[in-house]
């Protein structure tokens, strides 16, 4: 036989082998949780990560408490690749709940991976755009012409193009740069990019002198702030529907601790531990109660936001195809949740307009 | 490394290439044939790539099924956005391979002909060679930023190594006894130069200038992935990013097909170029 057949015969043994397994999945009982963070965190041993209540759970050790008794662990993953790494990893079936923004979820959606979003982490985010200080750039129309790094595929590229696009500023009048946000940074210090889209690391390029905030979703209009959420994969849910009420049962806890604005404190120094120093948390959480920012409701708002997200992604060719949303949102666990730590009425409902419900 | 970019590969012309006396014969005789081996393998993976997708093997989301990766390179293909990514990556690599090419042929005749300029600059050149493409980028970025200067430069340098190791080890194997002989016929060292030692070192050299074309190919890929907003390798990052690998999988097609028309071409134009071989030599 030629040594190239055998080879290829080899290959084939391999593959087959290997992909055997994928197929066996019979129910076992729970050893341990899989949660994916869709950012890479700062640090390791452990990675500090912070801005979202999912974060506060993290740090706080909640799940672990939550299900030390019954032996099982809970492993956390953060993704470096963000939000698009998260999904390779849902469909490789390598986790059971992940922290994650609207556009990688809505891409994952719209390519038919089973998910349920059950509970808000981290809704009303920013996005900042910081461009270099000598630039000239004002406001979101100066960019015409420029240089801009964006993390692609990321909840900041959709918010992003959003507001360039509600400008009538497409993706073909300035060079947008696919940079992850530590890169960008980078690129934006050596002045090879005129601007960056950035989450609160746009505060502390300027508080370095490296850096202006020319603008900010908040400020400009809600529509642009980032959704991110906490998901279950379908499998995981119906395996083992007791464990995502406890998790969302924790979360919410969770949630309900920092919520209250005596905690307000205790909270900025918390984060203050992870990616940014206290100060500049504090600055994008400026204005806002913290009953808004950290509430887990689904509410009307949210499903409008993801319906608006999963439009937009399909209208600026992100997506191939307009996902279903409604279905999307699994609200039981939250519910049972609320309804037995009797927190119903707490976080403030939202309706579509942004404006309280109730 | 050394092995993988053929250096010191100071074999005789292939037979091939000296199979001047009547190609069509042989082109109609055994090599068909020969040809037919190369296919049972690829067939066998595409087959085994329809299978898991019809099975179900690999979730569709990573390993989309062939025919749709091949509706969406045809949809590339028709809308225009692979030819516009595919032109802006071939300047890049031919930009960069130019550079690689002339600082390589430079650098592997001098060191190929001076032992003095070998003992100077060959041990920083083997150390340099060792760090990959990959390894310097980093540094790049900061010192020429991220523009098409980094591009140029990673992919001059994943060209260099390939031209520089094979120009050098090409004119060391030059054999003795040609220097011999053309030192009896009294030849100038310019004659020397011309008429024996070049003739003699072009196959290892062109066989040089082929891994440097190859290689400046796959650095680009690598130095598209970061930092770009266009070109085939950055199609294959957004196709990632967006979750679209029937995006990713055609613009790996796009990547393997030009590569391989590339190296054809450059084969082709080394039966050209030693033409001149005799059946034999």
């Amino acid at each position: 036989m030629h040594p190239r057949h055998r080879l290829g015969l080899l290959a084939l043994a391999i593959t087959l082998s290997t992909v055997g397994p994928l197929r066996a999945q019979t129910p076992e009982p729970l050893k341990v949780i899989r949660i994916g963070v869709a950012t890479g965190g700062v640090g390791s041993n452990p990675i500090r990560h912070g801005g979202t209540t999912t974060a506060l759970a993290y740090t706080d050790g909640a799940f672990e408490e939550e299900f030390r008794k019954d032996g099982i662990e809970i492993k956390w993953t953060f993704f470096k690749g963000a939000g698009p790494a998260v999904n390779e990893a849902l469909v490789n079936k390598q986790l059971d709940f992940a922290w994650q923004g609207d556009l990688p979820a809505i891409v994952a959606r719209a390519n038919g991976v089973k998910t349920k979003l059950i509970a808000g982490s981290g809704v009303r985010t920013g996005l900042y755009l910081a461009v270099q200080p000598d630039s000239g750039i004002q406001k979101l129309e100066d960019l015409k012409g420029k240089r801009v790094a964006v993390f692609k595929g990321t909840n900041l590229h959709l918010a992003a193009v959003a507001a360039l696009s509600a400008r009538g500023i497409k993706e073909r009048d300035l060079k947008l740069i696919n940079l992850d946000l530590a890169s960008g940074r980078t690129a934006l210090v050596n002045k090879d990019v005129d601007a960056i889209f950035d989450y609160v690391g746009a505060f502390d390029l300027r508080d370095k002198g490296l850096a202006k905030v020319a603008w900010s979703a908040a400020a400009d209009n809600y529509k642009f702030t980032r959704q991110t959420h906490l998901l279950v994969t379908d499998d995981f849910a119906a395996q083992h529907p007791q464990a995502v009420q406890r998790i969302v049962t924790t979360l919410v806890k969770v949630a309900h601790r920092y919520s209250n604005e005596a905690h307000r404190a205790d909270l900025f120094e918390r984060w203050g531990k992870t990616e940014y120093p206290e100060k500049i948390w504090r600055e994008d959480f400026i204005g806002q109660p913290l009953r808004v920012r950290l509430s887990p409701l689904l509410d009307a708002f949210l499903v409008s936001r993801y319906k608006e997200a999963a439009k937009d992604a399909y209208a600026l060719k992100l997506t191939r195809s307009l996902p279903e949303i409604d279905s999307w949102f699994d609200r039981r666990y939250l519910n049972v949740a609320l309804k037995e730590l009797k927190l119903e009425g707490y976080w403030p409902a939202y309706g579509t307009d942004g404006q309280l419900a109730h | 490394m050394s092995s993988s970019i053929g250096a010191g590969a100071v074999l005789p012309a292939p037979t091939r290439d000296t199979a001047r006396a009547n190609p069509a014969h042989r082109r109609a005789g055994w090599r068909p044939l020969q040809g037919l081996w190369a296919w049972p393998f690829p067939l066998a993976v595409l087959l085994l790539w329809h299978l898991s997708s019809v099975w179900g093997w690999a979730p569709e989301q990573v390993l989309p099924p062939p025919a749709q990766v091949f509706r969406t390179f045809a949809d590339l293909a028709a809308s225009g956005e692979l030819w516009d990514n595919l032109h802006i990556s071939l300047v890049r690599v031919f930009t960069g391979f130019g550079i690689g090419l002339l600082v390589g042929l430079s650098l592997g005749v001098a060191m190929g002909l001076s032992p003095t300029v070998r003992a100077y600059l060959f041990p920083l050149f083997k150390a340099f060679s060792q760090v990959p493409v990959i390894g310097w980028l980093p540094l790049l970025m900061l010192l020429v930023g991220i523009d098409e200067a980094l591009k140029f430069l990673l992919i001059a340098k994943a060209t260099l190594v390939p031209v520089t190791l094979n120009t050098c080890h090409g004119i060391q194997g030059v054999p003795n006894r040609f220097i011999e002989v053309a030192r009896v016929y009294g030849f100038t060292r310019w004659q020397m130069l011309t008429r024996v030692v070049f003739p003699a070192a072009t196959a290892p050299i062109w066989n040089g200038v082929r891994y440097g074309l190859t290689h400046a190919w796959l650095a680009l890929v690598v130095v598209e992935l970061l930092a770009s907003s266009e070109g085939i390798g950055f199609l294959i990052v957004y196709g990632r990013q967006l979750f679209q690998l029937d995006v990713v999988l055609a613009a790996v097609l796009a990547v393997g097909i030009v590569g391989f028309v590339i190296d054809k071409l450059l084969s082709l134009s080394e039966a050209w170029l030693l033409r001149w071989r005799k059946p034999g030599l």
